[in-house]
């Protein structure tokens, strides 16, 4: 079919009007999670767009350190932004699994369940009593998977980590940042998002297992492993050299022209070419067609040699320097290179791409009002994920939870209160609902 | 089910998941069958790798004389035939080449198609769609069909069609994915001009991004295919995949209309968090809820500067930042990194310690290499493969599974190496009709 169409029906076929009347590809699927600050919080989280019912475990009264977590100290409604963004459409409930009724609550919801996501030290719950070990023999088929810093055994299995300490300990904040300067460590928490991730798509991997052959398993997810699988040619590098890789600055040392820019209007713009016919379409657009057959720029492997490569980027360094980010942007379209200036949580916030992606999601939270964060990624044709609401009080579905999942009476959920295995928020910020809360919406049950 | 519960959780569990007897264990994605038609993008190549250390039948498809992507390397160093970014991404792939810009190619892949279970590709958008290869024309012959198309504006939307003739690569996804905007030493007099910029992962982080995402996607639609039969097309687009690890970025915009700063070391939302000078070198260290504030300050034998800045959002506050940095350092450069990292863990492991600091030195990746930890724990694996020799690459993150653990089998295959075994076990092509086709440069 011709291409003249292609975009209008994408766009129909990804249509945000049509998000919520198709099905959601893990509906079947429990998940509790028994995990704090992010690298644990943010798996069952991106789970949860795909349809996942979770349950997350907090401790009465105070629950998860992350509800802390928010740029200088500052709240909307009494919520940290930090903590917003990991507990997206789950249901929020508190035991207390130091207490013996609450470790038989919380074995009782994981007989029901598919999963089971916990980030403490490793041997943590299994200390306790309700690890791997226990759970297990109540339910067989269970997916288990612990995220933490150094996984389960080995000499480092005491030492405790975040998600700085894996860009230390991997290398890759040494890679990153300038010469001459400190390493740089990434402004974002990089690997507890990118290591949660990957746990996501371990217990996909696992489920996958187990719907063909009925088994569950255990599985660890170390943040520092994973972020040194991500760090692409270092190791190859080291190994067969002998020689450590640095920092380059925004310069790419493997592709090249690959660097950031300033252009006369004063944005800061990426340009690069990954292949010669690419590398041709800049150089005309430079008004420097010659280059292609100067034997420096012949390919990218003499591109990136060393002097070539200096040489080669103060050109490109010169050509955006004497034009505005507008005309870079046109010629890369008119020509077929990679261009984009740097963008800034301002520009996001206005784009009109992400507005039509829906990747901007507006979300009318019964409990919190209007908010705006991240959509979802990947974009699913069939069973599109979704965002539902964006978090709640400590405790918050107790008696939902209770009720529809473990059959509890409202007698019981009330004696379980009493003796402080279950129990509710504290009067603390980002634990409790806004104050402008009428003490009903959002309550599913009763 | 009955568990053995005597030995220790770590002796108990390693004996479970050591990645030594990995190749005893089955494959969690044994049958399912990849096409990996990336093009001069490593994200692509990332994702399919992820689902082949996983046990997929993953067939990488390349241009006759290659991909563009094996000559993406350091300083044009190459390895035998191939560089180092793409010999990295080539493991346990079968590696064919097929010309696609001829119709005859074209058929061979549509014939391929029907067997395949996901198809990962990375075309500028609509361009595979262009000749008869997308989606459209693919979920005709196979409904059960997961196409995953990576693109750095996605398969639809304003920027899409505007930008459709640029290509994806990693530093315009990094550029567009907001985690540039806020990494970076801040505009101070003291900082040289060109380094307070915006500064970039230096790895491909914005294609790995994007791979790992595509994988991720492909897997939740196995499961849903499982229920339903059906395929489903997947647009990924990688500067999303980056906004999502982006902390509150768009929450914070809506709420506060504030943009986040660039803060080098420092951390907006938990202090102190950051790194400090050592004797030789640097470490990072954290000490930010109270009691591992007050933990820290025992540690650093000050504790007097605990009631400084007695509440964490004393702390955060940016003024007092830079002070308590200062503390920090003029402890920590008196101690070696080893030795701060040991005196940390000393407190830590002191029966009647109530807090915690973590600490690490910010190695250099020779450092990594280096630690006995990473080798004992397989997270490295030192290969003899068949065509690229001995070498030193990271073991897939999953190489820890108790039933079906990650593992290489070979590093990469050179150019076309495996056209032979797949276009016989496939479509029962002979060494006369390859030689057609070689003949006339469709393989």
């Amino acid at each position: 079919m011709a291409k003249s169409d292609y975009f209008e029906w994408a766009g129909e076929l990804f249509s945000m009007e049509e998000v919520f009347s198709k099905p959601e590809a893990l509906s079947d699927i429990k998940i509790v999670e028994f995990c704090t600050l992010i690298l644990g919080p943010s798996t069952p989280a991106y789970l949860t767009e795909f349809g996942a019912t979770v349950f997350k475990v907090e401790l009465p009264g105070m629950g998860d350190t992350m509800r802390s977590l928010t740029p200088w100290g500052w709240f909307w409604k009494n919520q940290a932004l930090g903590w917003l963004k990991c507990a997206r459409n789950k249901l929020h409930v508190a035991i207390d699994c130091h207490k013996e009724e609450g470790k038989e609550l919380f074995k009782r919801l994981v007989a029901q369940s598919d999963v089971v996501v916990e980030n403490l030290r490793g041997g943590t719950l299994d200390r306790w009593g309700v690890g791997y070990r226990d759970l297990a023999e109540i339910n067989p088929r269970l997916i288990y998977i612990a995220n933490n810093g150094f996984g389960q055994w080995g000499p480092y299995l005491v030492r405790p980590s975040y998600d700085a300490i894996a860009q230390s300990e991997s290398g890759e904040a040494w890679i990153s940042g300038f010469p001459g300067r400190l390493p740089m460590k990434s402004g974002i928490w990089l690997c507890d998002y990118y290591g949660g991730l990957m746990s996501a798509v371990g217990i996909l991997v696992a489920l996958h297992y187990r719907d063909r052959t009925g088994k569950g398993q255990y599985m660890e997810m170390s943040q520092a492993e994973n972020i040194m699988r991500a760090m692409d040619w270092t190791w190859l590098y080291c190994h067969l050299t002998g020689k450590d890789r640095d920092r380059y600055g925004n310069r790419d040392v493997a592709i090249c022209p690959s660097d950031i820019f300033r252009s006369m209007d004063g944005e800061l713009v990426a340009v690069a070419t990954t292949t010669d016919e690419q590398f041709k379409g800049l150089c005309e657009a430079m008004g420097k067609p010659e280059l292609v057959n100067d034997p420096r720029f012949v390919t990218n492997l003499e591109r990136t040699k060393e002097g070539n490569a200096e040489e080669l980027l103060s050109i490109v360094k010169d050509w955006v320097a004497n034009n505005t980010w507008q005309v870079v942007d046109r010629k890369a379209q008119k020509y077929g290179f990679a261009a984009e200036k740097v963008h800034n949580g301002r520009d996001h916030y206005y784009d009109e791409h992400f507005e039509v992606r829906g990747f901007k999601w507006h979300i009318d939270d019964s409990i919190l009002g209007d908010g705006v964060e991240e959509g979802v990624a990947p974009k699913l044709s069939e069973t599109p994920g979704r965002v539902k609401w964006m978090g709640k009080p400590v405790g918050f579905d107790n008696e939902y939870v209770f009720t529809k999942y473990l059959g509890l009476t409202q007698d019981q959920i009330k004696e379980l209160e009493d003796k402080g295995a279950i129990g509710k928020w504290t009067d603390f910020i980002s634990r409790t609902p806004p104050d402008d809360w009428d003490g009903k919406s959002g309550i599913i049950f009763p | 089910m009955s568990v053995e519960k005597t030995k220790p959780w770590d002796e108990w569990i390693r004996e479970q998941d050591d990645p030594r007897y990995a190749h005893k264990k089955p494959e969690a994605l044994d049958g399912v069958v990849v096409l990996d038609l990336s093009r001069a993008h490593m994200g692509g190549c990332f994702g399919a790798s992820l689902l082949a250390e996983l046990g997929a039948f993953v067939i990488r498809i390349e241009p006759p004389g290659g991909d563009a992507a094996r000559k993406f390397t350091p300083f044009g160093m190459i390895h035998k035939d191939t560089g180092l970014g793409y010999l990295n991404e080539g493991r346990n792939k079968y590696h064919v080449t097929l010309n696609l810009e001829v119709e005859e190619g074209r058929k061979i892949y549509r014939d391929l198609a029907r067997y395949a279970d996901v198809v990962i590709e990375t075309f500028k958008p609509g361009m595979a769609d262009e000749m008869g290869i997308g989606y459209r024309q693919l979920s005709q012959v196979n409904p059960g069909l997961i196409y995953c198309a990576i693109y750095t504006y996605g398969q639809f939307g304003p920027e899409a069609e505007k930008n459709r003739a640029k290509p994806d690569y990693d530093i315009v996804d990094q550029a567009r994915g907001g985690i540039m905007a806020i990494t970076g030493e801040p505009v101070e007099p003291e900082i040289p001009e060109e380094c307070r910029v915006p500064t970039k992962e230096g790895n491909w982080m914005g294609w790995y991004a994007g791979g790992v995402w595509a994988a991720y996607g492909a897997l939740v639609a196995l499961i849903w295919r499982m229920e339903s039969g059906k395929g489903q097309f997947i647009d990924v687009a990688p500067p999303e995949g980056l906004l999502k690890y982006c902390d509150y970025h768009l929450q914070w915009y809506h709420q506060a209309k504030e943009l986040r700063s660039r803060i080098g070391p420092y951390d907006s939302a938990v202090f102190p968090y950051t790194f400090v000078k050592t004797k030789d070198g640097t470490n990072f260290i954290s000490g930010f809820s109270d009691v591992n504030w007050t933990h820290l300050c025992n540690i650093m034998g000050k504790p007097e500067v605990k009631d400084m800045f007695p509440t964490i959002f004393d702390r955060l506050n940016p003024e007092n930042q830079p002070k308590i940095h200062h503390v920090v350092e003029e402890w920590s450069r008196n101690l070696t990194s080893q030795e701060l990292t040991d005196t940390v863990m000393k407190f830590n492991l002191a029966p009647d310690a109530v807090g915690v600091v973590a600490t690490a030195k910010v190695n250099k990746p020779l450092d990594t290499l280096g630690e006995d930890n990473w080798w004992i724990r397989c997270a490295f694996v030192k290969l003899n493969d068949p065509n690229y020799g001995e070498i030193t690459i990271a073991n897939p993150a999953f190489n820890r599974m108790t039933e079906t653990p990650a593992r290489v089998k070979w590093l990469c295959r050179p150019v076309g190496a495996d056209n032979v075994i797949i276009y016989k076990r496939f479509l029962g092509y002979g060494n006369t009709k390859l030689e057609e086709l070689k003949s006339k440069g469709v393989i």
